[in-house]
């Protein structure tokens, strides 16, 4: 079997920062090669000097077993190389057509550009290997599954051989993963190699042929999806044992702290997004919220922490109505909020690590008097939590933008835990996050737990979900569609659930 | 490069001190060379020479060494002061020149630290010396101790006002702060025109204010002609007054995170519609007492086309200061040594007045895409050292 | 990247050369003799030197001097109010032989700077000492309470002109009614005005007519002003606005406004224009075809003469007053005038001059 690309003793230096260390990998012809490792591990350096954004110290690349030199991304494409960037670099509002032409305009009669002829070849390339993508439609609505598509056809469109996906998966639903999967296939059958970097665990087993694992950028291993288990896997990426499951104690339900009575919410668009929802949420008990992103998850949490105003119905928080109160009432009323979207609403990325350690309570004591912020209380608070929570930063000055999405999502949580809360309200918590990073965070929300705080949690990952919850509720249309004991819960259940069908029989409590 | 943590958290100790200025002032200070070049050679193509401009500039903006020295020996020779208060009236009138600037390139700062962009600041700055000019002429007899503060104040307070209309009219009704702001400078300066013909017009024909009393003056510290007055004492107190309300009270923080991420200050309770406010109406304060320096420091009266674009070339400078206190008075006084050497240079080397304006727009536009810069001096990229963000979209 | 950022620096160098081309035509001029030549420095006032107003009449005048009698020259502009102190020091510093301010903002800036230089001698255009008046205040709301041996002021008697351009009108006039505005009401403005009109009332009581005049009444004290000295738009609404009320000649005193109403005058053919301060035919020839006549300041003149008197030491303090027996002021050749209306016109002009006819 041809070695179709191969890394050898590759190193890349950042001042400070030995971001690849002699690193060698191959990948097989046809086959699948996941680049395993946590955030920071090196992987999207190493792919950049494949792709020719970054000049390796040290270090080859043979391609079909000839070395060459990668100056840019032009060479790389030029070496049937495409890359699959984890954001996206597409113009919302051009067509796919206009996206995929960009930087390759072909022409007709030297200046008249060809569009026909190139949605011709998107048509050709979308039936080719089941990718379904209008070539006419504007970009901006498509939703991220096929946007990602059309990433994958600008690549085959230059026609690469060698695909690499980056982190592909972190913004897809569970059904769009599994559409990607799909496509992986056909893509493989049709001859392609592909290096699919990642550091999630199950999909590596279920697609990769070959694993490479990095940590800390170094190479600690490869491994045979055959053979490998999660653990295993996780032992490797982590370098020590790590649990994937959570372990925790039966819930001791208590009083209720959050009421839910019959609330309707309208999103920024107006559109009534969540419809009549009910549910409680007691003292030491986790209320999981199950379903599919996009069926009022997103406005129900809002509503409760007083980013949207609700339009009906009632919210009661230990027993004070908080419908109509501010963010900062909700906030002082003892509720602790991990958002959704971490970087939009959860940490001010160009401030300082200090200064998001008290986002929400810096004009309290100790952090201000009067007015007049005290540093040195702020140092020394922002100092004890980066400790405690183990958030891993050179220092607490750097800004929060600096860090890995699980240290930022550290700070968050070393943020809303160091203060006295009854309600914690954790939504996507460990979404995009590595392992590590995903066994600690759980470990915080059960222990929050078991001090007697009421946990609602809302994700879409039903793993966690059942992992964590005590009682599960799914959401579906802005609805409940039954709200389910852990215990007696399966997946299957809650799938069909999501789905928007009732299993035989209704299970409500 | 988001995952390019580093490893070890003992790797790196606080950033060197001087390494980290370095990174905050390289773009600036190399737009500034780099226009200055880009000026130099415009002069060239011109048919001038470069070098005896840039001398005449730069004579004109610090005054000649020939004249300090000339000045002094005739003072130790003879007690008369007369040639030396003439060899530092360059210095002192670029001084003159910068204080203004400081307190306009101040009110647009803060606005850009709370993400709004305030166009108004000319309109303000109108507005602030007209009401300065008011009680400076009106009120007569009154001591200096209390005739002074309430010029001050009343300019303050007008610019306060202009300012606050367009912060009023996005909280309630989620107006756009350009627009508006632009809107309001026509109406400062019709009404302006409109006061200085009728209701404010000194007797006589001239369509221009009274002068102010004496007691209403910013006290100048030197005989005439030199100008220099407090007025440059209370912008330095200004900036930093305003640094430590940015940076050191709650206000600030909650200002400074409004505008580095308002979904996150409404995440941490605070209240972006009030912040809007008052950041506009601080901002129009501080640009109506840009007009007060002027009228109760240099002029004493108002006339028509009594701004000279001080509210636009404000941008400038909060954009060249990086919205910062002390970057803003570093860029008020290059643009006060630039404007006051302009005279000398337009005079002895005969370069139109205009160069120094195509050496301002030079240095704004490689201080707005400071991407040139870095290319042209193959500097690193800064990651995010863009705390301040300019402004908001036109969306919301 | 770089390539393109270099493409761009490149670009925005060009455009700036360009720029910077288009301006520096009007570079100061003068001779680069000896030292101690007779030095000459104008300041202008916000307008400019190209305002193709007084400021570019006025340095007309410095320019003749400089190629005729060999004084060096040179001009400051002054873009805001301070600059206009800053820019009289300016001259100072460099033992500037005559200073010559333009305009009446200038007026307390030149008298303090002149009171405490005697020995430099300062000319303003269309401006003279004293000024100060009722409460006024010497050295701030007016410049001086006195003439000042060391300034000249140069003021213009443009009523006696502007006499001959009312009288030309009303002749000329189809609709029988006639129109003037101004910019801002000041003596410098509305004094053409005040000619206007009685050049028409003279013309209405010579031929038993009844022309109108609108936009001005001397009775009153007012007329029409736009408020402004720069809006072309202005220019352009006000001449329609008279061309609505019947009139058909308009005589704008606001600078360049008044080619605003030039414009209009020429796309509809409804008027005629009257210029002012300069011979419109020439500063504004594309408006040639509606232009009647001009009320012409001949500030170059008057600023050369001042220069003259300095350098050869005949420099006298006081007012210089243009008028039409020192060929200060005058009108430009009517256009289509019969040789009758001519006759008239120069009887009017020796009577205006001999004082038998009152201009106002």
């Amino acid at each position: 079997m041809t070695h179709v690309l191969e890394l050898r003793g590759i190193t890349k230096r950042f001042p400070g920062v030995l971001a690849n260390d002699n690193i060698s990998i191959t990948l097989r012809e046809g086959k699948i090669l996941a680049l395993l490792g946590e955030n920071g591990a090196g992987k999207s350096t190493l792919m950049n000097v494949l792709y020719g954004l970054y000049q390796p110290d040290e270090g080859q690349i043979l391609v079909r077993g000839k070395e060459v030199q990668i100056h840019g991304p032009n060479d790389a494409i030029a070496q049937g190389i495409g890359m699959v960037h984890q954001h996206f670099m597409l113009v919302p509002v051009m067509t796919v057509t206009e996206n995929v032409m960009l930087g390759v305009e072909p022409t007709k009669h030297g200046v008249f550009l060809d569009q026909e002829k190139v949605a011709k070849r998107i048509r050709e390339i979308s039936d080719e290997y089941g990718l379904e993508v209008d070539p006419d439609a504007y970009v901006g609505d498509l939703p991220v599954g096929i946007q990602q598509r059309v990433e994958i056809i600008k690549v085959l469109y230059r026609h690469a051989d060698i695909l690499i996906l980056d982190e592909p998966t972190a913004v897809l639903t569970p059904q769009e993963v599994e559409g990607l999967f799909k496509i992986i296939h056909t893509l493989i059958n049709a001859g392609k190699s592909i290096i699919f970097i990642t550091h999630k665990l199950k999909e590596v087993l279920a697609v990769a042929d070959d694993i490479s694992v990095l940590r800390l950028g170094k190479m600690v291993g490869s491994a045979d999806p055959k053979q490998a288990t999660t653990e295993s896997l996780a032992a490797l990426m982590v370098g020590r044992e790590v649990a994937l499951t959570v372990e925790k104690e039966a819930a001791k339900a208590g009083e209720a702290v959050l009421v839910v009575k019959d609330l309707f919410v309208r999103d920024e668009r107006e559109h009534l997004t969540v419809q009549g929802v009910s549910f409680e949420v007691r003292e030491s008990e986790t209320l999981g919220i199950a379903g599919v992103q996009g069926n009022g998850q997103t406005e129900l949490v809002y509503a409760l922490t007083g980013l949207l105003q609700a339009e009906a119905g009632e919210i009661h928080l230990t027993g004070e109505s908080i419908k109509q109160a501010t963010p900062r009432r909700i906030l002082e009323r003892g509720v602790a909020h991990i958002p959704e979207d971490r970087q939009r609403h959860g940490l001010i990325l160009s401030f300082p690590i200090y200064d998001n350690m008290m986002l929400c309570t810096y004009y309290k004591e100790p952090f201000a008097k009067g007015v007049s912020l005290q540093q040195k209380a702020i140092f020394e608070n922002a100092e004890r939590l980066t400790e405690q929570y183990d958030v891993r930063t050179p220092n607490i000055y750097v800004h929060a933008g600096t860090l890995s999405g699980g240290n930022q999502q550290k700070v968050i949580v070393a943020r809303e835990f160091s203060r006295p809360i009854k309600l914690l309200i954790a939504s996507q918590p460990t979404r995009g996050l590595d392992v590590g990073s995903i066994e600690y965070i759980h470990s915080q929300i059960v222990k929050k737990r078991d001090e007697g705080a009421g946990v609602l949690l809302v994700s879409s990952e039903l793993d966690e979900i059942l992992a964590l919850s005590d009682r599960i509720a799914v959401m579906y249309k802005g609805q409940i569609m039954a709200i389910l004991d852990a215990k007696d819960a399966t997946k299957e259940q809650l799938g069909l659930l999501m789905a928007g069908i009732h299993p035989t029989a209704e299970i409500r409590n | 490069m988001s995952n390019l943590t580093v490893p070890a958290p003992s790797a790196e100790k606080k950033e060197s001190k001087i390494g980290a200025i370095w990174r905050a002032i390289s773009v600036p200070v190399l737009a500034v060379v780099t226009g200055l070049i880009v000026g130099a050679i415009v002069i060239l193509v011109s048919g001038e020479n470069p070098i005896s401009a840039y001398g005449a500039l730069f004579t004109g903006s610090f005054g000649s060494p020939a004249a300090y020295v000339e000045g002094f020996s005739i003072w130790f020779s003879s007690g008369q002061t007369g040639a030396l208060v003439r060899a530092f009236y360059p210095l002192t009138e670029s001084l003159v020149i910068a204080t203004p600037y400081i307190f306009a390139g101040l009110a647009v700062a803060v606005g850009f630290r709370c993400g709004l962009f305030n166009i108004g600041a000319e309109g303000q700055f109108f507005i602030g010396a007209l009401c300065s000019a008011f009680v400076g002429y009106s009120l007569r007899g009154l001591p200096m101790i209390v005739h002074l503060p309430l010029a001050i104040l009343a300019g303050a307070l007008g610019g306060a006002l202009w300012g606050a209309i367009p912060g009023y009219l996005k909280a309630k009704f989620g107006a756009h702060e350009v627009v508006n702001t632009i809107m309001m400078n026509w109406i400062a300066f019709r009404l302006s025109d409109w006061l200085l013909k009728g209701p404010m017009k000194a007797s006589g024909f001239r369509p221009v204010t009274p002068n102010i009393a004496a007691s209403a003056e910013l006290p100048r510290f030197f005989p005439d002609p030199i100008r220099f007055n407090l007025g440059f004492f209370l912008a330095l107190l200004a900036a930093y007054l305003l640094y430590w309300f940015l940076f050191k009270t709650t206000l600030g923080f909650e200002i400074r995170s409004v505008g580095a991420n308002p979904d996150a200050a409404k995440y941490a309770g605070m209240n972006i519609i009030r912040n809007f406010v008052l950041v506009m109406v601080i901002s129009g304060a501080l640009a109506g007492l840009a007009g007060a320096a002027q009228v109760l420091g240099v002029d004493h009266w108002v006339g028509q086309g009594f701004s000279a674009g001080y509210g636009f070339d404000a941008i400038a400078l909060a954009l060249l200061g990086h919205s910062h206190p002390a970057g803003v008075v570093l860029a008020a006084l290059l643009f006060g040594f630039l404007r006051g050497g302009a005279t000398n240079m337009q005079s002895i080397a005969r370069i139109p007045i205009d160069i120094i304006s195509i050496i301002q727009g030079m240095v704004i536009i490689f201080i707005a895409a400071p991407a040139i810069i870095r290319g042209l001096y193959r500097l690193r990229g800064a990651k995010d050292d863009d705390e301040a963000v300019l402004t908001r979209g036109w969306g919301k | 990247m770089k390539k393109f950022y270099l493409v761009m620096v490149a670009l925005i160098v060009a455009s700036m050369v360009l720029t910077a081309c288009g301006g520096s035509a009007a570079a100061p001029s003068g001779g680069d003799t000896a030292a101690s030549a007779f030095k000459v420095g104008q300041v202008t006032d916000l307008g400019g030197i190209d305002d193709k107003s007084f400021n570019a009449t006025a340095y007309a005048g410095v320019e003749r001097a400089v190629k005729d009698l060999g004084v060096q020259g040179k001009y400051l502009e002054s873009t805001q109010q301070s600059d206009y102190g800053k820019n009289i020091q300016q001259l100072l510093g460099e033992k500037t032989d005559l200073i010559i301010t333009v305009g009446f903002l200038l007026g307390v800036d030149t008298a303090t700077a002149a009171k405490a230089n005697p020995d430099t001698k300062f000319a303003i255009v269309d401006y003279s000492y004293p000024d100060c008046f009722g409460d006024a205040k010497e050295g701030q709301t007016c410049g001086s309470a006195s003439e000042m041996p060391n300034v000249l002021g140069l003021t213009f008697a443009t009523d006696q002109a502007g006499f001959l351009a009312g009288y030309a009108a009303a002749a000329s006039t189809k609709t029988g009614k006639v129109a003037t505005f101004g910019g801002i009401n000041i003596p410098t403005v509305n004094i053409f005005m005040k000619g206007f009109q009685a050049g028409v009332k003279y013309y209405n009581a010579q031929k038993g007519a009844n022309v109108e005049v609108l936009g001005w009444d001397t009775a009153k004290d007012d007329g029409s002003f736009t408020g402004n000295f720069d809006s072309l738009d202005d220019g352009r609404s006000f001449a329609e606005s008279f061309v609505q009320e019947g009139a058909d000649i308009v005589m704008p005193v606001a600078g360049p406004v008044g080619l605003g109403s030039a414009a209009y005058c020429k796309e509809t053919g409804a008027c005629m224009i009257v210029g002012v301060d300069t011979d419109w035919t020439v500063s504004a020839s594309e408006y040639t075809d509606v232009i009647l006549t001009s009320v012409m300041k001949k500030m170059d003149n008057a600023v050369y003469d001042a220069i003259k008197a300095a350098k050869d030491g005949s420099f006298k303090g006081g007012s210089y007053v243009g008028t039409l027996a020192n060929g200060g002021v005058d009108i430009a050749a009517v256009k289509g005038a019969s040789s009758d209306l001519n006759a008239e016109l120069d009887a009017i002009r020796k009577g205006i001059i001999d004082g038998s006819i009152a201009a106002q």
